[in-house]
């Protein structure tokens, strides 16, 4: 019987050729759309929050109780180094580091800004957050004497200086006195976290705590995760053991960049919402006229026998078989975009004055997550259903028996 | 007193009951059919042949009466329950054929023995036989608008018997055909009603279909006119 229902499903469909391929492509193209929207901003995001975490806070950051308020080069972390052991050691954690933080004043001969002074070790840097992959001019090092500094790309262009360029940075130590040195920019990194590019300057890890006079004291210890699940536990776990820290997650830090994810979440659902409405409003228009059509074949076949919750899964089945084509062909049309996207990248540089603005690198990788196919799939099987009770409301009251004519 | 196979008691039928202008299709309609019979329902259009024919095959309401087919009250069973006896009680011959056009003639035929849960060995052998007797083997495996009327309405027929229904309803089924057609489509509906002793009701003005009656029922403006 189900293959009779089928056969009877299937050749109505291929009768009405031109309209059952209409709302295929119309699902196809409108799901190809929202997959490759979604991939492409969540890459955005993702690139973003990424940028950050690499180049700054980790999955999570240390600091000492109230650095994050007053800033002082004072407050700095005891005992780090059996605090790093530890973290090393834990299973969850796939690399910590650790930095010296202050604000300072960096001049060249003409103009001076403010800056974030970071000590680093390059080696450590190069384990951890990969940021020498974000060098876009120079060296990865501070050269043979250790008098070389690396900065944010942009800082470098508001200073009008590059790579080979000698800078002063000047910052008050722990002893409240002003001390300043001498460097040489050794290299340029352009991170797309627009604090990072505009105020950073790396110098080696030993030659801040010289100028900066912490001793062995570092400012904050950067610490990536294998799973993002873990952030949480391992945040109260680490509060609760050293109470005289601060520690804090990075959308903590980045409130912007979590914002920006939870905006793409309620993007991607409005634009589920519109495949929901393209789908349905295509089966809708196919399955009405298809109805309305074929009342002296239902006719017939009510007054065979057949029920007509028969009838109505006839007629669900038919709207399916167009729902599912549309979303298989779709879901392969997109799946394979976004494969193409998050392997090559989407190359925006025509757009990259405006996207570095918002912080957003000029390439972008396409995400692809499950989720993207699963809700979508969820939105067409949806649409399909709702989209025929309309016509079987119709079809129930046409009485298509009387269709027939003649008994 | 035996209890009557088909038992029509006062039918009416009236279309638009409730706007100011009422049809009468049926008035009263009083008649009684037994098991096996070759019955006539005739008379002028709009006599309410077709009509009481519905109402028979529960396709339409009666507006009062009750129609008993054998031990069951058909007027009044819900949808569900009218579908059930149509599919395994009462077969029908259309005027206009009425095969599922996107079905072949064989997939027409066991269609409705599909709906009833027989498997298809089963179906297999009922088409087979029935084919055989009714002579469209060959276009079987043929879409209806691959054949003619004659052959179609013959499906059509074959399609009505092959489920083994208790009653066949016929709405003048040799309308549409050409005398030679109509005559051996009346000698084949014969002979499964003497083989297969199921019980046909015709409704036609053709007096070659109203020739064959065993029994003959004359309608006009609704109202048994002639019962004999």
């Amino acid at each position: 019987m189900f293959k009779l229902i089928c056969k009877i499903s299937w050749a109505s469909l291929k009768r009405r050729k031109t309209r059952s391929l209409m709302v295929i492509l119309m699902i196809s193209l409108s799901l190809w759309g929202l997959l490759f929207m979604e991939g492409i901003y969540d890459g955005m995001t993702e690139q973003m929050i990424t940028n950050a975490i690499r180049s700054d806070c980790g999955d999570l950051t240390i600091y000492a109780k109230d650095y994050r308020l007053e800033r002082k080069i004072t407050q700095l972390i005891p005992d780090h180094r059996a605090l790093k052991r530890r973290l090393d050691r834990d299973p969850r954690v796939r690399s910590t580091n650790t930095r010296i933080l202050q604000d300072g004043l960096v001049a060249t001969a003409h103009y001076s800004r403010n800056c974030l002074i970071i000590g680093i070790s390059p080696k450590s840097e190069k384990k951890h957050g990969q940021l020498d992959n974000y060098l876009i001019a120079g060296h990865f090092d501070f050269g043979r004497r250790n008098n070389g500094a690396i900065i944010g790309a942009k800082l470098a262009r508001k200073l009008k200086i590059g790579v080979g360029k000698k800078i002063i940075l000047s910052a008050q130590d722990t002893q409240n006195e002003v001390s300043a040195i001498s460097l040489k920019v050794r290299g340029l990194l352009r991170t797309n976290n627009m604090l990072f590019d505009e105020m950073a300057v790396l110098i080696d890890q030993n030659k801040a705590a010289q100028m900066l006079s912490t001793g062995k004291g570092i400012s904050q210890i950067s610490i990536l995760l294998h799973d993002e699940q873990a952030l949480e536990p391992l945040q109260k776990e680490l509060q609760a053991r050293q109470p005289r820290l601060a520690i804090f997650r990075w959308d903590e830090i980045y409130p912007a960049l979590l914002q920006g994810r939870v905006m793409m979440k309620g993007f991607n659902m409005v634009t589920n919402l519109i495949v929901f409405c393209v789908a349905g409003l295509g089966i809708f228009g196919v399955m009405l006229v298809s109805i309305m059509e074929r009342l002296r074949e239902f006719g017939i076949l009510l007054a065979v026998g057949t029920s007509f919750r028969q009838i109505c899964w006839m007629v669900i089945g038919e709207s399916l078989v167009l729902g599912s084509i549309g979303f298989m062909s779709g879901a392969v049309l997109g799946g394979t975009t976004l494969f193409y996207f998050h392997r090559q990248g989407l190359d925006l540089s025509l757009f990259s004055e405006g996207l570095e603005t918002f912080g957003v690198d000029s390439i972008t990788y396409a995400l692809i997550r499950p989720e993207y196919f699963l809700y979508s799939l969820l939105a067409v099987i949806l649409a399909t259903l709702i989209s025929v009770i309309l016509p079987l409301r119709m079809l129930k009251k046409a009485n298509p028996v009387e269709a027939i004519h003649t008994l | 007193m035996t209890t009557p196979f088909l038992s029509i008691d006062h039918i009416t039928k009236i279309f638009h009951p409730s706007q100011e202008i009422e049809v009468i299709g049926l008035q009263d309609i009083i008649l009684c059919f037994d098991e096996g019979e070759f019955v006539v329902i005739s008379g002028p259009s709009g006599s309410g042949k077709t009509t009481l024919l519905n109402i028979i095959g529960g396709l339409d309401h009666a507006t009062s009466g009750t129609v008993t087919l054998v031990d069951q009250v058909i007027t009044g069973l819900p949808e569900s329950q009218l579908s059930a006896l149509r599919r395994d009680r009462i077969g029908f011959v259309f005027q206009a054929y009425n095969l599922v056009p996107v079905l072949t003639g064989r997939e027409n035929i066991e269609y409705i023995m599909k709906l009833q849960g027989k498997s298809q060995q089963e179906c297999d052998v009922r088409t087979e036989a029935i084919s055989d007797k009714l002579g469209i083997r060959d276009y079987l495996e043929k879409l209806p608008n691959q054949m003619s009327g004659g052959q179609q309405q013959r499906v059509a027929v074959a399609r009505a018997v092959a489920a083994k229904p208790q009653l066949i309803l016929a709405d003048e089924p040799t309308a549409n055909l050409d005398s030679a057609s109509a005559e051996n489509l009346m000698g084949m509906m014969q002979q499964l009603n003497e083989d297969e002793g199921v019980t046909i009701l015709f409704s036609s003005h053709d007096p070659l279909v109203i020739n064959k009656a065993r029994h003959s029922v004359i309608l006009r403006d609704g109202r048994v006119f002639q019962d004999q």
